[in-house]
Order: C-alpha cells, then sequence, then structure tokens
C-alpha cells in the first residue's frame, strides 16, 4: 500500500459518512488483501473514535448529574455536552461544570451580599437617626446607691438625705459643709445630677478625681470616673466621655470595667461622629 | 428543551437513533435505570465504582447498539441494560479470578428467560481495548479524531478549534493521526487475533 492509496482510501472512508463514497478505492479493496485488511483497521479506527466520543460524553452527563444531586439546590441550568469545546479538547466536564457551580455561587453571594447589605445600610441609618449623646445618657444612667459597709456606724445628714433622694437638700448640705470630702463632694455630683445639672455635677466629679491625685488616694475614685463619663455624655460631650470610657474599658480591675465593656462603643462612637459633625 | 425528560421505551429509541436530545436521553437512562442496576452489581461482589464503571461501559454499549439499527425491541429497555450490566459485571469478575464466586453468584441470580447477550459483552470488550488505544494516540491527535469523527465538524469549523493555521494542516494532520490509530491496532495481538479469525 503507497501512502497514496492510504490517503484514498482515508477519503473513501470519509465520503461514505457523507453517503458520497468514490467508487475507485472499492475496487483496489475488492482485489487486494493487503488492501482489505488496511482497510478493515481505518474502520476499526474511527470505530474506536466514535466509542471514546461517546464514553467521554456518557462520563460527562454522568458526572453532571451526580453535581446536581449532591447540590443543596436546583442548578440555574443544565450543562450539555460537547465533545470538544473551543481550546477544551477532550476533557471539558470538570471545568465547564466548575464553572456552572461558580457562577451559581456568585449569584447566591449577591444575593444574600445585597441582603446583608441592605440589612447592613438600614441597622446603621436608624442608628444614625435614633443614636445621640442624649440617648445614651438615658441608656446608660443608673442611680448610685450608697455603700453603707464603708464603716460608717452612723449616717450624717448628707448620706440620710441622699438616701431619701432629696437631691436639694444634698446640695444645700454639701454647700455648707466647709472642708468637704470626697464623699461629700461625690454626692453632691450625683445630686446635681440627677437634677439634670451636668455642669455641676461634673465639677464635682472632677474635684474627687484631683483629690484623689493630689492625696494619692482613690476614694470615691472609680464612681468619679464613671459618673464623670456619664455626667459628660449627660452634657452632649462625647468627646469628653470616650477617653474616660475607654480607659475604665481597658482595666479589667476597675469597679465600673464590667458595666463600660457591655456598653456599645459602635453607638458611642456614631454619636462622637454626629457631634463632631 | 424541558427540564426533566420522560420517555417510553419507543421516544427514548426515537430520540437516540435520529440522534437528537442525546444529552437529555442519556441523563433519562442514569435516573430511570442506574439504581437497580448499581444495587445489583454491589450486591454482587462489585465496590461502587465498579457499580459506576459498569453502568457506564453498559449504556454506552445500548446507544450504540440502538444507532446501528440493532435494538429489536425483544425485551424493554430495563431488560436490555439489566441483561449487559449483569452479564458484564460476572464478565469482570471472571476476569479477576474469581470464577468460583462468579459461577456461583450468576447461575444464582440469573435470568431463565434472560436472552443471550453474549455477543455483545464480547463487543464491549473489544470497544473498551480499542478505545485505550485512541487514549495511547496522545492529546492533540485525540482531539482531531473526535472532532472530525465524532462531532462531525468540517475542517474550517475545525481550524477554529485547533492551533493550526489552515484546513490542509489540518486535513494532513488527520491522516497521520487516523493512521497511527490504524497502526496501533494492528500491532495490537488481542485485536491482531480477531482479525486472523475473520481472515480464515
Amino acid at each position: 500500500m503507497t501512502p497514496e492509496e492510504t490517503r484514498k482510501m482515508i477519503d473513501h472512508l470519509d465520503e461514505s459518512r457523507t453517503g458520497r463514497p468514490s467508487p475507485s478505492p472499492e475496487q483496489l479493496i475488492d482485489r487486494d488483501p493487503q488492501a482489505a485488511q488496511e482497510w478493515y483497521y481505518l474502520n476499526l479506527a474511527v470505530d474506536a473514535v466514535r466509542n471514546a466520543g461517546l464514553h467521554e460524553q456518557v462520563a460527562f452527563i454522568k458526572e453532571n448529574l451526580r453535581k446536581e444531586q449532591n447540590a443543596p439546590a436546583k442548578p440555574a441550568h443544565t450543562e450539555q455536552y460537547i465533545a470538544v469545546p473551543a481550546n477544551q479538547p477532550t476533557k471539558p466536564a470538570a471545568e465547564r461544570s466548575s464553572g456552572a457551580i461558580i457562577r451559581s455561587i456568585s449569584k447566591y453571594s449577591l444575593r444574600a451580599a445585597a441582603f446583608i447589605l441592605v440589612i447592613t445600610s438600614s441597622t446603621v441609618l436608624y442608628k444614625y437617626l435614633t443614636v445621640s449623646s442624649s440617648s445614651l445618657y438615658e441608656r446608660y444612667f443608673g442611680a448610685y446607691n450608697l455603700n453603707t459597709s464603708r464603716g460608717e456606724t452612723t449616717e450624717s445628714p448628707i448620706v440620710q438625705a441622699y438616701d431619701t433622694k432629696d437631691w436639694n437638700k444634698v446640695i444645700a448640705l454639701a454647700g455648707a459643709t466647709g472642708a468637704r470630702d470626697n464623699q461629700v463632694e461625690f454626692l453632691a455630683g450625683m445630686a446635681d445630677l440627677q437634677l439634670n445639672r451636668c455642669d455641676d455635677a461634673i465639677t464635682h466629679f472632677e474635684q474627687v478625681i484631683a483629690a484623689n491625685a493630689q492625696a494619692s488616694t482613690d476614694f470615691y475614685q472609680d464612681e468619679a470616673e464613671y459618673y464623670l463619663a456619664i455626667s459628660w455624655l449627660a452634657c452632649k460631650k462625647v468627646n469628653q466621655a470616650m477617653p474616660i470610657l475607654e480607659k475604665i474599658k481597658a482595666d479589667p480591675h476597675h469597679q465600673y470595667h464590667q458595666k463600660v465593656a457591655e456598653m456599645s462603643f459602635f453607638d458611642l462612637r456614631l454619636a462622637q461622629y454626629k457631634e463632631n459633625k | 428543551m424541558r427540564a426533566q425528560e420522560q420517555y417510553t421505551d419507543v421516544e427514548l429509541i426515537a430520540a437516540i437513533s435520529a440522534g437528537r436530545e442525546l444529552n437529555e436521553a442519556i441523563r433519562f437512562i442514569y435516573r430511570q435505570y442506574s439504581q437497580a442496576t448499581s444495587s445489583f452489581i454491589m450486591q454482587h461482589g462489585g465496590s461502587e465504582q465498579d457499580a459506576d464503571d459498569i453502568f457506564q461501559e453498559t449504556v454506552v454499549a445500548f446507544i450504540e447498539v440502538v444507532q446501528k439499527g440493532k435494538y429489536r425491541g425483544e425485551a424493554s429497555v430495563k431488560t436490555f441494560l439489566n441483561s449487559i450490566a449483569r452479564n458484564y459485571w460476572f464478565n469482570e469478575i471472571k476476569k479477576r479470578d474469581r470464577s468460583g464466586l462468579r459461577d456461583k453468584q450468576f447461575e444464582l441470580s440469573r435470568d431463565k428467560n434472560e436472552a443471550d447477550v453474549s455477543h455483545y459483552i464480547s463487543e464491549m470488550e473489544r470497544k473498551r481495548q480499542l478505545r485505550e488505544l485512541v487514549d495511547q494516540l496522545g492529546e492533540s491527535c485525540r482531539k482531531v479524531l473526535l472532532l472530525f469523527y465524532y462531532e462531525n465538524l468540517s475542517m474550517k469549523e475545525m481550524v477554529e478549534h485547533l492551533p493550526y493555521d489552515n484546513e490542509q494542516v489540518v486535513r494532513n494532520k488527520k491522516y497521520k493521526c487516523l493512521q497511527a490509530l490504524a497502526g496501533l491496532i494492528k500491532d495490537n495481538p488481542a485485536i491482531a487475533r480477531q482479525m486472523q479469525e475473520i481472515l480464515k
């Protein structure tokens, strides 16, 4: 068999596919046993290729079905087999179907992200409109209850007035006291705070802190620091309150550490942002 | 295209014969028949992978039989697939040298009314050997031959899918690849024996 004869035979085989075979190789096949054998092998080769293609197509569909069965949700579309797509010759299933999955995942992710964005945006907008230093003051202000176990056997008039919530009397008694200790100063500050006199309250609490700093003591120190921050909130000055609250939050031994740790610093910073605008 | 095709046997055979909706037909066959066949194979010494491979070979064989017009409809599609899959599996067991187990299991499960499908089984085995030779060709030749003989693309269309400049280069490549495959087949001892028997 010459190469030219083999070529003609292959052309004949290909034309047979389309129903237009040329007659000349048929005569060759009929009269030459070697040509008949060659013809047989060429036909086997074509059969083998077709079988390989079909095998690949079935494998592709099977793999796709398996992925669909394992997927949590129904896929957006069914992958169709194309035996040899452009630039992805013979093993396209994994690449093309993974592309579909990635597209599906991306679609769901985008929907989820959009949903989260809407929720987050709504929450932030709501917070922005509602959060203020005043609202924070109302949220975090709590009345101070005197601890009588501090060693006092007999309650002083100012303590009695405080216990009975007579805020004006507390203030009057504190003003009448010549040398005020930290307790008197603090209670006076709390009474002012109860009467919404935040500026006066701030003065009393700062006085407690200054006295402790001067005497190297800590009498009513933690209480003064906490309520000083609360007083700044009451006076709508979050910028002044924040450093004190952050200091308390950073100090696990501070008496008001837990209380401050439970505060929303997001809301505090939002109020601070609004204040600085 | 419908989301999930349902076919009667007649419709399925018609769809495969006409070469239309082949993807959907394959999907239907898998959805409808793979479970029972897989269970049978796993109950008879096969692994899940064995069941998977056997059913895939069965589907390929079935489609080829239908496309060549050799499916006579004497048995239902389900019975035909089951017969092919069972016999192919027992043939596989035999190859794995577990003949005692095979004979016992085969006789226990054999349907006395089952059609003789031995010629299909030997044909499937021969096709499997040939397919291995296609895999030996190398990726570029495999691609060229699949595009032409399975996808039925023209030379012009093939140029778009291949890294060759023009149709003549693709045509030459196809000649060489087909001759190379024919050569591999000729040199394969098992297939050469079959050839000698045919030429006797």
